[in-house]
């Protein structure tokens, strides 16, 4: 079990701490993988640039499951984080717990790191997609992909954010500053907030803790189904598998990372590195976004979840009409044992359902308690305005 | 889906499960139907794929050639290389 891959000078002040999907220069980047165990990048991801530009120093690399996908990091090549009772923690809340690190910077691809924090003390923001440069982040699935920050409270988020925000031309999705500017002059407070019912349903997570939290600070709440906005797991879970094949492809043994020692041919090298190098829920994404890719499954499923993502996308625009943000609850139980992911290696693609619902549209999140909170495009700050004001309640 | 439909998937993407990794993956690939009948509910006929999240303009770089790395420290995580070449096994006999 590791909580650090590898770690600096913790008698350093203003430490912040990267996921190890987050390339860095100082300390090797692993993406929790055999295939990448001691590789070390040439450059850094803009997102430390900026945070050490800041006068922020680098705590060291978080665990992360491998490449991302998992429910809690129990894919790490490092091993699973657990405490004694054998839950699954998530190295971020082991490594926050009890340091000085300000806040970790990690890469949300399947809500691994919303799952992490669910039953701890941190809270959570991935601000709207394109708003944080993703230059430097080991892809996975860079439609849904985004940097998201973990820390103690709604000032040390809105802190990292304000430094990592902003546009950068070495990533093609970066949004431009001037639309991420006039964007957010006119978000609009958070007033009304739509509990997704059926979610709840599914959930062990009670809705009245939230709604009595948000209710205490003045904020309407009222009950909706999620209607089409619960085919974002199984819609995400394609988009997410086909495009890790993609992105994972580059992993052959020859330019950098694992090599197996046993080959006599090309062929072997490429097969053999990969076979040893990958675990198996990430063998089983790769083919499974294979087969979505393939010629015969391409318009029935990679086609249709792209369709779908429009129909979410003109769904949340609805239900933005009447409401200020969502909430439901980050997962479908209130703690993950190492027995569950040993009795369903696949735990993550069921619990999709839930982090889905963001990621595949890209809109800002916070977690606190196990709940999210989605709000419109750009609401970064109506979002952390609503956390400040439950956090001085105490609620 | 069949187990030799499955060898073939592998192949194609330089993988080789064992037999027991196999039964998981068929297990988990009729799993995955469900996710597809799911979406199947969806009407979306008339409706364009959504690809990008976020409206935008894609950065059209100046195609200007910039020497940012030496290739001693591009090979600096290679796994075998050869008088600054990378090294693989013999292609053509």
């Amino acid at each position: 079990m590791k909580t650090f891959i590898n770690k600096t000078d913790s008698k350093l002040t203003n430490l912040v701490a990267f996921d190890d999907m987050i390339l860095t220069t100082e300390l090797p980047t692993t993406a929790g993988s055999k295939m990448l165990d001691g590789y070390v990048s040439l450059f850094e991801a803009e997102v430390v640039n900026k945070l050490k530009k800041a006068g922020y120093n680098l705590a060291g690399k978080v665990n992360v499951g491998e490449f991302n996908v998992d429910l809690m990091g129990e894919t790490s090549y490092f091993g699973a984080v657990t405490d004694e009772s054998g839950n699954l923690v998530g190295a971020i809340s082991e490594v926050m717990k009890d340091t000085d690190i300000v806040a970790t910077i990690a890469v949300d691809v399947n809500g691994a790191q919303r799952r992490a924090v669910m039953a701890t003390d941190l809270v959570y923001l991935k601000p709207t997609y394109g708003t944080v440069s993703r230059f430097g982040i080991i892809p996975t699935a860079c439609s849904g992909e985004s940097v998201c920050v973990i820390a103690r409270n709604a000032s040390d988020l809105e802190k990292i954010l304000n430094v990592i925000a902003g546009h950068d031309d070495k990533d093609g999705t970066s949004i431009d500053d001037s639309r991420m500017n006039s964007e957010k002059a006119s978000a609009k407070a958070i007033e009304k907030v739509a509990f997704l019912k059926d979610m709840f349903a599914i959930s062990e997570k009670d809705a009245c803790e939230a709604k009595k939290a948000l209710e205490s600070v003045g904020v309407a709440t009222a009950d909706i189904d999620s209607g089409v906005l619960s085919k974002a797991g199984s819609a995400w879970n394609i988009l997410m598998s086909a495009e890790l094949t993609n992105n994972v492809s580059r992993y052959d043994g020859v330019k950098f990372g694992y090599r197996s020692s046993n080959y006599t041919n090309i062929d072997e090298l490429y097969t053999n590195s990969r076979t040893e190098a990958f675990g198996e829920l990430l063998k089983t994404a790769i083919l499974y976004g294979s087969e979505v890719l393939s010629t015969n499954n391409y318009d029935k499923m990679y086609d249709k979840s792209l369709r779908v993502r429009r129909v979410i996308s003109e769904a949340m625009d609805s239900i933005f009409a009447e409401y200020d943000a969502i909430a439901l609850p980050v997962a479908s139980k209130k703690v993950f044992t190492a027995k569950d992911v040993a009795d369903n290696a696949y735990l993550a693609y069921e619990e999709s359902r839930f982090t889905a619902i963001s990621t595949i549209v890209g809109l800002p999140t916070i977690v606190k308690c196990g709940y999210q909170i989605i709000g419109r495009a750009f609401a970064e700050n109506a979002l952390l305005d609503l956390l400040r004001k439950i956090e001085k309640e105490g609620a | 889906m069949e187990k030799e439909y499955l060898i073939k998937l592998e192949k194609v993407n330089e993988l080789r499960l064992e037999d027991a990794e196999r039964e998981n993956v068929l297990a988990f690939f009729e799993k995955r139907a469900e996710d597809l009948a799911s979406l199947e509910e969806v009407e979306t006929s008339n409706i364009t794929r959504m690809v990008h999240v976020m409206p935008i303009t894609a950065g059209i770089r100046e195609d200007v050639a910039i020497k940012k790395f030496e290739r001693d420290d591009l090979q600096k995580g290679a796994p075998e290389t050869t008088d600054g070449y990378w090294q693989v096994p013999r292609l053509v006999e």
